[in-house]
């Protein structure tokens, strides 16, 4: 059920087609370089499902966000502030602040969103900027010389038989997230609401409160990747999280989720998240120029929503 | 136009539209002279804005033939009709708030220089001359248009239509937004464009405006066009007639006899909001059905969301078996405690989140019920909805199956279904049969019927009189905000209902004044 095989959506279809090609393109060339195939060993596909768990983390809440039709734009500093929190904080107490942080990020956001009515994307860019300035300002612009908790490493780069703590540790935050959207009330509510806002709070469901309860869970997993993300590192640094902002969205929209909201499953966001994880990783293998990595990267992430668009309409 | 071989400005001949298995107008043959305003009377539904869409461009018709003048015409956009001369003004403005007038005036053609760019100076001239023409030489063309009164939005508007260079000048509703004194000086311009030779086709729920302005009436009636006459030929017994026409299509369940002393089940005194409804008060008893008649948009939706919780700064008192409550929210009108529910206007807006299932959406208002500690027991959610469906008849392959799949007949039954789930009391319907087959319309009048049996109370709000007519206790007829008459028991019949729909009276001298 967690990956929804018995009934694969189309997007999850392309998305592991395309993680096939990429596998295969790579190999191809591994092959003819060096006479390897480095891209199909255990190893080095259990080190992409660990990287891939960061931003897998950060997609697995945005994609709650992009269920309702909002977007949260304050993720990355979010995730760095709970990471820079945590370290700083330290000892035992250092991942439930981080995690504290988190949620009044999403509190911020939710009641910003929920009360104020201010859109999601200028009130969540805002909150991303605030966060940016008060973490420079606690650092005077730094990298702070705390360092992560022995237990932040553990859970960021160690391995339990085999596989990596931290897909663990998502895969166990992804099981109460599917549980939430396929079994609570909560998770309809949301659904209802990316469809059609306006019917449900005229169904009567108290939508402020899903609203910021959804903001909250986003902060949260967002500041869960930035905990992990300074284990991985053994501190955090100021721009951590602003690579994941764009994949993030890129993951859960490669995934099938609906970009406004109403449609989309868990078992998309994680292959999407995977997706995006083994391009960058390929594409920087084969040498490519940054510059042309990111042509590459944005062009696959088009052309994979033109397909998806045609489908959409062909059902229709 | 002027006069040549043809007399007629416009000429329909056999024209028919079809919307799925609705047919909105059949087989109209229509024509108007040039120099002259021609109104068009029907009740809401008889085709009058499709016959105005087909005119305008905006659809195209199944069958028929369209002339301007002598040329027959096919439009397939609204900008090509335009090119032929026929303009039309919208209901709603269509100024753009933020843009100047001038800008708006111009804003499908404007005039450009020799670089291609368009030029400010020579907008602001054609501006002045339109402004001009409509007597409105006061207005500054570089104002925005939101800082002008709504009064004066409406001369702007007409003034750009004048400057599309219309021969044919089409009027929907389009003084709806004036105030008594402003209304005058549109008719001035309204006659001088008339007097220009222009055909003027106008679109008005009140008479007395008609009666002011028109010289010829078109009457329509579900579809078809039954009559076109000059002014003064009929009275207005005769017209209301007309457009009611003789033969009932419904057939109602009887109704029971009621006793005077109900229990009063929710009782509102003077519920004011903003200026669109006015000192409202009604009672509301116990198994009692009371309709909303009157015109479209005179309140009645904007009474039924005041009472659901939706509308802010809603003043007055409203009381539930007794007590006086303040409902703030829907998620309050639905609680135990009050027990409404509300079926909204519009199914698939404020009714559906279409692409869900039939579950999902049937459940959402009552998932508290099905849910044990965390999680929804989905056995005893399936059970529920599917003695729901099947209680409603509801024609369904299977409940996963998503409501946009399902016709207008069966997405209604799910929005009605969904509520009933709750148990709720009072029930409010906000024009429940609208753009739904006759054998649902019979199905839904049975079930209105058997829920009041059952002792539930209904508000019930139609722009059908025959619904109003065959089901409801007692009808209230709102105009422009307030609750013009209250009518009971034989008086509920189709000339009282439209008469006083339209502020007319027809018989006796208690006349009330609304505007």
């Amino acid at each position: 059920m967690t990956f929804a095989f018995p009934q694969i959506d189309k997007p999850i279809k392309y998305a592991l087609g395309f993680i096939a090609l990429i596998l295969i393109i790579g190999t191809v060339y591994t092959l003819i370089t060096q006479g390897t195939m480095n891209f199909l060993s255990p190893n080095y596909l259990l080190q992409q499902l660990q990287v891939a768990s960061y931003l897998g983390l950060v997609a697995t809440g945005m994609m709650m966000v992009i269920l309702l039709g909002h977007i949260d734009l304050s993720v990355p500093w979010t995730l760095t502030t709970a990471a820079m929190v945590a370290t700083a904080v330290g000892g035992d107490m250092a991942i439930p602040a981080g995690l504290l942080t988190g949620l009044m990020v999403g509190l911020v956001n939710g009641l910003g969103v929920a009360f104020l009515r201010v859109p999601s994307m200028i009130f969540t860019l805002g909150v991303n900027t605030v966060l940016q300035g008060l973490m420079v300002i606690q650092t005077g612009g730094f990298s702070p010389r705390s360092e992560a908790t022995p237990i932040m490493e553990y859970l960021a780069s160690s391995s339990i038989l085999g596989i990596p703590t931290s897909l663990l540790v998502w895969l166990s935050i992804a099981v109460l997230i599917i549980y939430m959207l396929n079994k609570m009330p909560m998770g309809r509510y949301i659904f209802a609401m990316g469809n059609r806002e306006s019917a449900a709070y005229l169904s009567g469901i108290n939508t402020r409160l899903i609203l910021i309860g959804t903001f909250v869970i986003c902060s949260l997993c967002a500041s869960m990747a930035g905990i992990l993300l300074a284990g991985y590192s053994a501190k955090a640094y100021q721009g951590m999280g602003d690579l994941y902002l764009l994949p993030a969205i890129a993951a859960v929209v490669i995934g099938g989720t609906n970009i406004l909201g109403g449609k989309g499953t868990f078992a998309g966001t994680f292959v999407g998240a995977i997706l995006i994880v083994l391009l960058q990783s390929v594409l920087s293998v084969m040498q490519m120029p940054e510059a042309g990595r990111q042509v590459i990267y944005g062009c696959v992430i088009i052309g994979m929503l033109l397909v998806y668009g045609r489908g959409d309409k062909k059902e229709s | 136009m002027t006069e040549q071989q043809s007399q007629f400005a416009l000429d329909l001949t056999g024209v028919s539209k079809r919307y799925g298995g609705v047919t909105a107008l059949n087989e109209v043959d229509f024509k108007c002279k040039p120099g002259s305003i021609h109104a068009i009377l029907g009740e809401n539904g008889a085709g009058k804005s499709t016959l105005i869409k087909i005119i305008s461009g905006v659809v195209q018709p199944d069958d028929g033939v369209i002339k301007i003048g002598d040329d027959a015409v096919h439009f397939t956009t609204p900008q090509h009709a335009t090119d032929k001369g026929v303009v039309c003004i919208f209901q709603e403005l269509s100024l753009m708030p933020d843009m100047s007038v001038a800008d708006n005036i111009c804003l499908t053609d404007p005039p450009r220089n020799w670089l291609g760019l368009i030029d400010s100076a020579e907008q602001i001239r054609i501006s002045e001359e339109l402004l001009a023409r409509v007597d409105c030489d006061d207005i500054n063309p570089r104002e925005l248009v939101k800082n002008l009164p709504l009064s004066r939005r409406q001369m702007v508007e007409i003034a750009k239509a004048l400057g599309r260079n219309p021969k044919i000048l089409i009027l929907d509703e389009a003084t709806s937004a004036l105030a008594a004194a402003d209304v005058e000086k549109v008719y001035e311009i309204l006659k001088g464009l008339r007097e220009d030779g222009l055909t003027l086709l106008y679109i008005s729920h009140r008479m007395h405006e008609i009666e002011e302005l028109a010289d010829t009436y078109s009457v329509f009636r579900n579809g078809s066009h039954i009559e076109t006459f000059e002014k003064g030929k009929r009275s207005d017994q005769e017209i209301v007639e007309m457009m009611i026409g003789r033969e009932i299509s419904s057939v109602f369940p009887p109704k029971p006899e009621k006793s005077e002393t109900l229990p009063h089940v929710l009782e509102v005194e003077n519920l004011n909001w903003t200026d669109r409804l006015t000192n409202i008060s009604l009672s509301l008893g116990k198994g009692e059905t009371i309709g909303l008649g009157g015109l479209d948009g005179q309140g009645q939706r904007e009474f039924l969301l005041a009472l659901f919780g939706v509308l802010r700064g809603v003043e007055g008192t409203i009381k539930v078996n007794g007590t006086e409550t303040r409902i703030s929210s829907p998620k309050q009108a639905k609680s135990d405690d009050i027990g409404m529910a509300l079926i909204p206007e519009d199914r698939k807006t404020e009714g559906l989140m279409l692409p869900m299932s039939v579950r999902d959406n049937v459940s959402i208002v009552s998932l508290d019920q099905f849910t044990k500690g965390l999680s929804i027991d989905k056995g005893l959610e399936d059970q529920k909805i599917n003695e729901m469906v099947e209680k409603m008849t509801i024609k369904v392959g299977s409940v996963e199956d998503s409501v946009a799949t399902l016709s207008g007949g069966n997405q209604q039954k799910v929005v009605i279904a969904k509520w009933l789930m709750t148990g709720a009391q009072i029930i409010l319907l906000n024009d429940p049969t609208r753009g739904i087959d006759v054998g649902t319309k019979q199905e839904l009048y049975q079930l209105f019927r058997e829920l009041a049996d059952a002792g539930n109370s209904i508000i019930f709000y139609s722009t059908d009189y025959d619904e109003l007519i065959g089901l409801c206790d007692r009808v209230m007829i709102f105009y422009a905000g307030k609750i013009l008459k209250e009518l009971v028991g034989d008086q509920i019949n189709e000339t009282n209902i439209v008469a006083s729909s339209l502020n007319i009276d027809l018989s006796g001298p208690e006349k009330e004044n609304a505007e």
